[in-house]
């Protein structure tokens, strides 16, 4: 016997309701599944000690992209291999399909799932450490501990968001559905992130992301960009995404540079200094990425500039 | 636990599993299908790549019980009814397999994309396998078997054997001997191999840099179920270490730790589960000491008390000074018409090899067995005996299929001692397997550096002189840190003229996991500064690097200023490959800003003339055997550890008795029944274990010859030997192979040769003169070209264009793949890897954070094998394993000069650093 493991469950609801119904059951310890690429590398670190797993794989009404009035609706359970192989995606909302090309490697993609991606676990590497490890170093605010190593700070945990979809979807003005006790509800989906280390999203645990709904007809224009040392294997050490519409609307959104989305809406024509003074006044990163603080904020300069330039702004 | 259904290989097995595990667990463990490797257990690695409903999953990172009601395919499925898949042996045939750990999750890989899109191009061939990585190959060999595979494919030409194949020996490429088994996935390593109601041992490490142990109190953690036996250091006081000077490290802390991941106790258990769960239930008291955590630190004045090693000779933490110096170094800078000087700093770098250490023990009347990855056995039987007390002729230590080691399983380790203890005491097999992030504690890597260097140039342009004054982080323990403290120096001495050369090397420890032999052994880093110095000067005298390097070249059979006696150098056709292949001419100076092209060179040693462990004991020895059956049985102590030494050894016998590789057959690194070979490091297998098996061959194609020469009355100059034939010249004998081991075996019974090497005596009578001393030294070259991205200040390196002298290519393909991955790897040292600590923690253990570069961020590398023929390595051979990291960093760092003028002096390259300087100029 496994002492670790005793009492553990693992579920497979074939409906939203079954998936809600297992999470009220089991309350105290639980947490859904969908991919799993994200959950079970934490677990394996200690940093996921859930009781009981709700695999939420096997239900249908997550799945799948169709039109729905003003909007193109994709199942938050659809692959992002499935969003990238999306003819009608890479065509009206490229900046989609790049952003999930760049997800961690490819081996991930054919499992890590759109609505997995968007909530994805803040990471910094003072906590993404193993149980010893964090025995060692003495234990953070995200992990229970009382201070942020990376800034010596007792009241803020600066973890950094790390999903490369979200940028993507909010430059779009995408929106979530969200299951709340059974109940659908709409938000744009920068509002469900805190902006906050240690609990990053508004959500509940028992909150299911049914589908992401991003509006059509909007002749979107978007350019993005990732910072990492690899091309693959790689989390975002700063991901932005900049999005132009035929409404000379502009939305900017940015990762990895604080502990949820930084964004910034606008219009074809505010000034592009203004903007990067924005962005760097807002951004909070600090010393705890492969990359320098100093040189994360030089490439948001840099990232946002550039690809401004590249949408015919400047 | 949960009972379930798993359908495996068309299989369905009946299962009892845990709700939580994973299905890599579950296909290894339960099932016993142990061709799915795990690397890192994070789902960065890619080894444990298997086929879900025929979509490539990494298993380490899946529940099983997501898998209930699919179709699980391993690689153990690929191969039907006894023949490979085409892409299996298209892999086989390009070489894309060496130590043949990641090879498994590769093929998944590559059988899961290839069902998505069966004709890919090769840029989506890199893009598919970026989530699985390979430290050894460099990939090249292996987007070449999947592309070509597709491409035959799709013409529906199949993979024809050449007829000949069988007879293919020195010069010809050919795969790997057990390359079809390691496809297979079939190739036991270590934590493959069960033995049967074996324990497992974890480990409880410290959690402090530098303490002394109070207390430990076990008594939470014996009570639990299923826990067999728990040990402290008290239970192994005798000290050890590779070399016999540095005997500073037991298995289990003493009284005190010197580094956050240090042993303080070992658990023996019924299970992984209750052993890992008995070491959190152990407490340990620590009283902290001062830490050092710097070169700074630790060569600083300190109390007696606060030293970490007691035996340490100064009042600091300094473990070990070498200086060599020849000629004059001030006279020869103030005769410099140029001179300059540079302060260097590098990171640690950890080996990467794919294969985590993994090890288990058993005792029975014939002592103690172990089966441990290592490419040493004979040091870790020495060591056995010295901590266990026992005699050598009570120990055995075999080496099964090693999944890479680049230096890294050099050492007798703490959990190969530990778990041979914990086998006696408990009376039950022990085995074990660390963690990515307990290999990245035992580290043994490449150490920190600082290096100042000057070197001066005559008006004629002639290296001058250099000097050097080096500092390296040792870590907490010795390893073969004393080694590394000469060879830093030493190995400066080549491949240029210099008169005025000398160093001073100090090795400190600090509290940080220990420092040792990693590829290219020492002289890395204080190459990387030589080959920046000369850039750096041909850009002040406008001169061509390559030009310059030129007119420095030592020549073949020479003597360096410090008595290494120079035989064959192909230093200078390696520098004409390398222009030719990269146009250099033609457009070194002349690419737009941004872009570059870098040169550098390198030398290392074909193995070390003097043994670490001071005997008589030939260096190597190989004993052949053939019965009535006709089949050579080689018998040799070299650890294959991926690179092919034991293909090497099968051609060499076959080269020499004319026989087909089919009727040779390799029994290695086992230390009951093979020779004493003194492993695998120092690239000394292919000159010192390949001549002792030349030897031998030749013995027993004597003893043949001479056999049938009585036989059948014919003087023995009239007959040779080919193509499993003995005849004679004028064919009036003409016989097989086993006819004339018929005659041979007659009355004597099977015949037994053996062979050996020893290297001849070499080197001056001054104080440390026999560092960095060996029989031949191989040379190479190599151009890089990059993009820096002004902008960013990132480095992207398009091109690799590398030659090296390996004296013969043996086999041209696994010469080939170990400079491909050679490149590879310092590519991965120059751009990304570094192993970044806090307050003495490591903050990257793992493969995430570790930045080896994939597939996609490793350039097209062109190779040039150069032949100089050595004239005492066999059939002309030396090095090829380590030699070629040494140019390709400094190259890249060249060419990012010759981009941006900006001289890189520390490593992994920063963006950052390189865009503050263009910020600053323009």
């Amino acid at each position: 016997m496994k002492p670790a493991d005793i009492n553990k469950i693992y579920l497979k609801p074939s409906s939203l309701k079954d998936a809600y119904d297992y999470a009220s059951e089991y309350k105290k310890s639980f947490r859904y599944v969908a991919g799993g690429t994200d959950v079970f590398a934490n677990r394996f670190q200690g940093n996921d000690n859930s009781d009981c797993f709700i695999d939420l794989s096997g239900i249908e009404e997550l799945k799948g992209f169709e039109n729905v009035k003003d909007y193109f609706r994709i199942g938050a359970l659809n692959t992002l291999n499935e969003v990238i192989g999306n003819k009608h995606i890479n065509k009206e909302y490229n900046v989609l399909t790049e952003a999930a090309k760049m997800v961690a490697s490819p081996l991930i993609r054919y499992r890590a799932t759109l609505g997995g991606n968007l909530l994805c676990e803040n990471r910094c590497y003072y906590y993404n450490q193993s149980d010893w490890w964090r025995d060692s170093a003495g234990y953070c605010l995200k992990c229970e501990g009382n201070i942020c190593i990376a800034t010596g700070s007792k009241k803020a945990c600066y973890s950094e968001f790390v999903s490369d979809t979200a940028p993507a979807l909010i430059s779009l003005n995408a929106e979530v559905e969200v299951c709340e006790s059974g109940e659908m509800k709409r938000y744009k989906l920068e509002d469900i992130y805190t902006c906050e280390g240690v609990n990053p999203r508004r959500l509940k645990n028992s909150d299911i992301i049914v589908s992401i709904l991003i509006p059509s007809g909007l002749v979107f224009k978007s350019v993005y960009r990732k910072l990492r040392q690899r091309k693959s294997l790689e989390f975002t050490s700063l991901s932005s995404a900049v999005t132009i519409n035929k409404n000379n609307f502009l939305k900017i959104s940015l990762s990895g540079v604080d502990s949820g989305p930084v964004t910034y809406e606008g219009n074809t024509g505010s000034n592009s200094e203004e903007i990067i003074k924005y962005f760097l006044k807002i951004s909070r990163s600090v010393e705890n990425d492969m990359y320098s603080r100093e040189y994360r904020r030089e490439m948001i300069k840099v990232y946002i500039s550039k690809s401004l330039k590249e949408l015919g702004l400047s | 636990m949960k009972q379930i259904i798993l359908t495996v290989n068309d299989v369905n097995y009946e299962l009892l599993v845990e709700e939580h595990e994973m299905l890599s667990y579950t296909i290894r463990n339960r099932i016993g299908l142990t061709g799915t490797k795990v690397g890192c257990e994070q789902g960065s690695c890619g080894a444990c790549t298997v086929l879900i409903d025929d979509v490539p999953a990494l298993s380490c990172i899946t529940p099983v019980m997501k898998c209930v009601h699919t179709q699980i395919l391993t690689i153990e499925s690929i191969a039907k009814d006894g023949k490979l898949h085409k892409l299996q042996e298209m892999f086989v045939q390009k070489g894309a397999i060496q130590c043949g750990y990641c090879t498994p999750g590769m093929v998944m890989s590559a059988v899961g994309f290839l069902k998505i899109n069966p004709q890919p191009s090769e840029d989506e061939i890199k893009e598919a396998i970026s989530g699985n990585l390979c430290r050894c190959t460099g990939y090249k060999k292996i987007i070449s078997a999947i592309s070509e595979y597709a491409a035959e494919s799709a013409s529906d030409k199949s993979v024809i054997a050449d007829e000949n194949d069988k007879y293919l020996s020195v010069g010809k490429p050919r795969p790997y001997i057990e390359a079809e088994k390691k496809v297979k996935g079939e190739a036991d390593y270590a934590d493959d191999i069960k033995i049967k109601n074996a324990l497992f041992c974890k480990f409880l490490r410290s959690t402090h840099a530098h303490a002394e142990i109070v207390n430990i109190d076990l008594s939470d953690a014996l009570k639990l179920k299923g826990v067999r036996k728990i040990i402290t250091g008290k239970d192994l006081p005798i000290s050890f270490g590779v070399l016999p000077i540095s005997q500073d490290e037991t298995s289990i802390a003493v009284n005190k730790v010197r580094y956050i991941g240090e042993i303080v106790a070992a658990v023996a258990a019924d299970t992984e589960d209750i052993a890992s769960a008995a070491c959190n239930l152990i407490k340990v008291e620590y009283s902290p000491l001062k830490t050092f955590f710097s070169i700074k630190d630790s060569l600083a004045d300190i109390e007696e008390k606060e030293k970490i090693h007691s035996h340490c000779r100064y009042n600091n933490n300094v473990h070990k000074k070498a200086e060599l110096r020849f000629g004059d170094q001030k006279e020869g800078i103030n005769n410099s018409s140029i001179s300059h000087k540079l302060n260097f700093t590098f990171e640690g770098i950890n080996h990467g090899f794919t294969e985590p250490h993994a090890a288990t023990a058993y005792w029975d009347e014939n002592g103690l067995t172990i089966i441990t990855a290592t490419q040493v056995p004979h040091y870790l039987h020495r060591f056995l005996a010295k901590v266990l007390e026992l005699p050598m002729n009570r120990i055995r230590v075999i080496k099964p299929y090693v999944g890479g080691g680049f230096g890294g399983k050099s050492d007798p380790f703490p959990h190969e001692i530990i778990i041979s203890q914990l086998s006696k005491l408990t009376g039950k097999p022990v085995r074990t397997r660390l963690t990515r992030e307990e290999v990245f504690l035992n580290n043994h890597g490449r150490h920190p550096s600082e290096i100042t260097m000057e070197v001066g140039l005559s008006k004629e342009g002639k290296v001058n002189v250099i000097d050097a004054d080096i500092l390296l982080d040792g870590g907490a323990y010795g390893s073969f840190g004393v080694v590394t403290t000469y060879y830093s120096g030493v190995l400066l001495q080549a491949p240029y003229k210099i008169d005025n050369f000398g160093f001073r090397t100090r090795r400190v420890y600090t509290n940080k996991p220990q420092c040792g032999a990693m590829r290219g052994h020492g002289a890395v880093n204080p190459r990387f500064a030589m080959e920046s110095l000369l850039d750096e000067l041909a850009h002040r005298t406008n001169t061509d690097p390559c030009e310059l390097r030129f007119k420095n070249f030592l020549p073949s059979d020479t003597l360096t200023v410090g008595q290494f006696r120079i035989t064959s150098n192909g230093v200078v056709e390696s520098m004409n490959a390398v222009m030719e292949k990269s146009e250099w001419k033609k457009r070194h100076g002349k690419l737009p800003y941004g872009k570059g092209l870098g040169v550098a060179c390198g030398v290392y040693i074909s193995g070390s003339a003097l043994p670490i462990h001071w005997n008589e004991y030939p260096q190597s020895v190989v004993h052949l055997k053939v019965d009535l059956d006709g089949r050579v049985l080689i018998t040799s102590g070299a650890s294959d550890i991926g690179q092919g030494s034991d293909t090497m050894l099968a051609i060499i016998v076959a080269e020499v008795l004319g026989l087909s590789i089919d009727n040779v057959f390799v029994v290695a690194a086992d230390t009951l029944l093979t020779p004493i070979d003194l492993g695998s490091y120092s690239s000394r297998v292919t000159f010192m274990a390949g001549n002792a098996a030349k030897m031998a061959a030749e013995n027993l194609k004597k003893s043949i010859l001479d056999s049938v020469s009585l036989n059948e009355n014919i003087p023995v100059e009239e007959l040779n030997i080919s193509k499993e034939r003995i005849f004679s010249n004028d064919k009036t004998v003409d016989l097989n192979w086993k006819e004339a081991v018929e005659i041979a075996t007659k009355k004597v019974g099977a015949l037994t040769v053996s062979g050996n090497y020893n290297s001849p005596k070499l080197g001056g009578d001054f104080k440390g003169a026999g560092a960095g001393l060996s029989p031949s030294y191989s040379f190479g070259s190599c151009i890089a070209e990059v993009d820096v991205d002004t902008d960013t200040g990132e480095v992207n390196v398009l091109n690799i264009w590398g030659a090296h002298d390996c004296g013969k290519a043996i086999n041209p393909l696994a010469v080939e793949g170990q400079l491909e991955g050679s490149w590879h790897m310092g590519l991965g040292q120059a751009v990304s890897e570094r192993m970044k600590f806090y307050n003495g923690l490591l903050l990257n253990p793992n493969f995430l954070d570790y930045k080896i570069p994939t597939s996609v961020d490793t350039p097209p590398i062109d190779t040039t094998i150069i032949e100089s023929i050595d004239p005492e390595g066999p059939f002309g051979a030396k090095e090829c394993g380590e030699g070629a990291i040494h140019p390709v960093i400094p190259a890249i760092a060249n060419a990012v000069f010759n981009a941006v003028g900006y001289r890189i002096t520390s490593l992994p390259i920063n963006p950052e650093e390189i865009l503050n300087h263009i910020k600053q100029k323009y």
